[in-house]
């Protein structure tokens, strides 16, 4: 098995517990462990800029906000009583899908790749943001603005305690 | 996309980082702002719409396209007259934070503006998330329960159509290399066997169906839509839900009927579901006791009729599907502004406390009358135009079950509205409707407005018809 | 052994799936946050690997980097969203969200 196929395996498996964690810490720290993977799998597809960007905010930004909200919710956590089974039942699903989509998908796609069609262009990372793409920086921009206003829209400042 | 046109985008985007800067100390600063700039915008694209000049030339000369000038006004209109109702509903309401609210806004507007604009589908998903984001604060605003929880309804229902979005947009990049409309349709017309395209085209339709509320997918429209704060609730019922979801489903569809054999199963699908909206939305509506939630059911069957005519795919179907898009904009936010005036005068909206409400509260029933009986289909008001050419189009491109069964619902509609209106307008005055009394007239002057444009679009129709020929069908063909 | 691109995917389909059972299956709102999240990483492993396997790189990497920023805003405001609710009904059970019934 090369190692490609490993990083992947790796990061189903670390979404599988995510998914079986008890508490939801771990699960938080798995996720974070499934971005690390992501990162690592995207590093070996000659993608640094991606990797890098994805290691720094999915494994850094995201759980730290994830880790902040349990910890704001921690004192309910206990009282909503999850049904352990299904998730302990999990393993056995996961099991069924993958065989199932061993004979199922993998042919499928594999049909598919004889629709693909070359790019011929080899641009820069550069060109391609900054000159084909450039109304996305504005997207980018304009979702930035509103994450900065929904966040000021949910916790106001407000004069007196609520 | 023509540099003309971002303008509309920019100016909405650049107002809303001034408001909080703006409106540190002065709060109400941030409502004349809000309502100046969508008036600029309004002013600014009725000029090109409505200029004389452009009309005895039959358009010739505006080389944009004319769904997009379209779509800007009426999401200017429909906004105008949410930051002018807003302005005044809000009042000195504590829990509602003025500032982000029209900030909010006013990102939405730039969004939907870039939506209508773009000719590429990755921009197009990328302002579609902006406006879902702007949506859940905006259905939370005033920190109710029924607020919250409408929103992380939405929120939970309509991620996942985005990831399927994305699904298709990696496979449209395996396929064809290429995500801009202009290409895609070069690639089809020039002949290769297009069976992928069409799977990922179709993906893509799957995640927009679900962002539009299409039966069976939704479980969220009725939460979100009653349980927002009443100004938001017309705007989602007005603008957000129709640009976020079913104009992507038009500009797919345009696209589809260019394939001829190979998407056939796909417009057949389409067609499918819009009769089960239109048939699911209809007999729901009938067992509502709560105003916003029979409003809301009454908006999926609305869609239901867009959706059947993007289906069919001729290019008379296309014109009736956008001009019943741009009629139920208008109703709609004429029917939830009023619902929210009930809820200001009245103190309810539920229908079973309401009675005789004409004399009490005489302008807000009189333009609801006017809306329930466009929605419902009446001549000479504008829905009866655009209900008549989808079936028209359904009869003459063979799906003659399918027009027989939407004029049947069509009557059930106006039916239903009739014995409705008779109850709550017209019946006996009952307690809550006598300690009713009027909204203030700055409040019912949007809806007037609203109701001008519907008679206007009925009584002028053919020079609408000849509008949207000209510039909508006639360039259709590639 | 079968080429890159279908191995990648079949380990795609499974993250995803793995990510829609958990939102399927829970009942606390914050695991089914993180199930969506599993989810979207499944979609940036999908477009890098149509990258590599068209040739455009770049294409993908800019795709990928502006996928990131919209993912943060939006768990940004899911989180926002959920800690509001927990403040003013104090749960964080699905279950719980059935007060617009009709």
């Amino acid at each position: 098995m090369t190692y490609h196929t490993l990083l992947l395996i790796l990061v189903a498996a670390a979404a599988v517990a995510a998914v079986m964690a008890r508490n939801l810490l771990l699960s938080a720290i798995m996720l974070a462990l499934v971005s690390v993977g992501a990162s690592l799998v995207l590093f070996d597809f000659q993608a640094p800029w991606a990797a890098v960007f994805e290691l720094s905010v999915c494994a850094g930004l995201i759980t730290v906000l994830f880790v902040s909200a349990v910890s704001l919710i921690r004192h309910e956590e206990s009282k909503v009583a999850e049904n352990r089974a299904r998730f302990y039942a999990m393993p056995l699903v996961m099991g069924i899908v993958a065989i199932a989509a061993w004979f199922y998908a993998v042919p499928y796609f594999e049909s598919l790749e004889n629709w693909a069609r070359l790019g011929g262009r080899a641009d820069t990372l550069g060109t391609v943001i900054w000159d084909i793409r450039r109304l996305d920086l504005l997207g980018q921009v304009s979702m930035l603005a509103a994450g900065v206003f929904v966040v000021n829209s949910m916790f106001p400042r407000r004069k007196k305690q609520k | 996309m023509t540099t003309s046109l971002l303008a509309y985008l920019l100016i909405p985007l650049f107002t809303a980082i001034l408001i909080p800067f703006a409106a540190k100390t002065r709060r109400k600063l941030a409502d004349v702002l809000a309502n100046v700039t969508l008036l600029a915008g309004l002013l600014n694209i009725s000029f090109i719409l409505f200029n004389p000049a452009n009309i005895a030339l039959s358009f010739s000369n505006i080389t944009e396209d004319g769904f997009a000038l379209l779509m800007i006004f009426i999401i200017y209109l429909v906004a105008l007259c949410i930051t002018f109702f807003s302005s005044y509903f809000i009042g000195d309401d504590s829990k509602v934070n003025r500032v982000p609210y029209y900030s909010l806004i006013m990102t939405s507007v730039s969004a939907m503006c870039g939506i209508v604009t773009t000719g590429d589908f990755f921009t197009l998903y990328i302002f579609v998330e902006v406006l879902a984001v702007t949506s859940f604060a905006l259905i939370a605003s005033d920190e109710s329960g029924k607020g919250l929880e409408g929103a992380i309804k939405y929120f939970l229902l309509t991620f996942p159509a985005s990831l399927f979005i994305l699904f298709g947009i990696a496979f449209l990049m395996l396929t064809a290399g290429t995500f801009s409309f202009e290409s895609i349709k070069i690639i089809i017309a020039s002949g290769i066997p297009a069976g992928a395209v069409v799977f990922s085209l179709s993906l893509i339709l799957l995640g927009f169906l679900i962002k539009s509320g299409v039966v069976p997918f939704h479980a969220w429209t009725p939460d979100a839509y009653e349980g927002a704060y009443a100004p938001v609730s017309a705007y989602l019922a007005g603008i957000v839900t129709k640009i976020s979801g079913v104009y992507a489903v038009i500009k797919i569809s345009m696209m589809l009927r260019l394939f001829e054999i190979k998407a056939y199963h796909t417009a057949e699908i389409l067609m499918f579901l819009g009769m089960l909206s239109i048939a699911v939305g209809a007999l729901a509506a009938l067992r509502q006791k709560e105003l916003k939630r029979m409003l809301a059911f009454s908006s999926i069957s609305q869609i239901g009729y867009i959706i059947l005519a993007a289906g069919m795919g001729t290019p008379l179907a296309i014109l009736g599907a956008i001009f019943h898009l741009v009629n139920h904009a208008t109703f709609k936010t004429v029917l939830f502004l009023n619902s929210a005036s009930l809820e200001k005068g009245a103190g309810t909206s539920d229908m079973r406390k309401l009675g005789g409400m004409e004399h009490a509260m005489p302008w807000t029933s009189w333009t609801s009358i006017v809306a329930l009986l466009a929605t419902a289909g009446v001549p000479p008001l504008s829905g009866f135009w655009s209900k008549l050419i989808i079936i028209i189009a359904l009869w003459d491109g063979g799906a003659k079950t399918y027009a027989v069964l939407a004029l049947l619902f069509s009557v059930v509609t106006l039916a239903y509205f009739m014995v409705m209106q008779k109850k709550i307008f017209f019946g006996k005055p009952t307690e809550t409707s006598r300690n009713a009394r009027e909204v203030r007239p700055a409040m019912l002057a949007p809806v007037v407005v609203m109701c001008l444009l519907i008679a206007a679009l009925g009584v002028f129709f053919p020079y609408i018809y000849s509008y949207l020929v000209e510039t909508i069908a006639a360039r259709i063909i590639l | 052994m079968i080429n890159s691109f279908s191995m990648d995917w079949y380990f795609i389909t499974l993250i995803f799936f793995a990510g829609m059972y958990c939102m399927l299956v829970s009942r606390n709102l914050l695991r089914q946050f993180i199930g969506l999240e599993i989810m979207s990483k499944s979609c940036l492993l999908g477009v890098i690997s149509v990258g590599a396997k068209t040739g455009n790189l770049a294409l993908a990497q800019a795709l990928i980097i502006t996928m990131i920023v919209i993912e943060v805003v939006v768990v940004a405001a899911g989180l926002s969203l959920l800690v509001k609710n927990y403040r003013i009904t104090n749960s964080v059970d699905v279950w719980s969200l059935n007060n617009l019934r009709g």
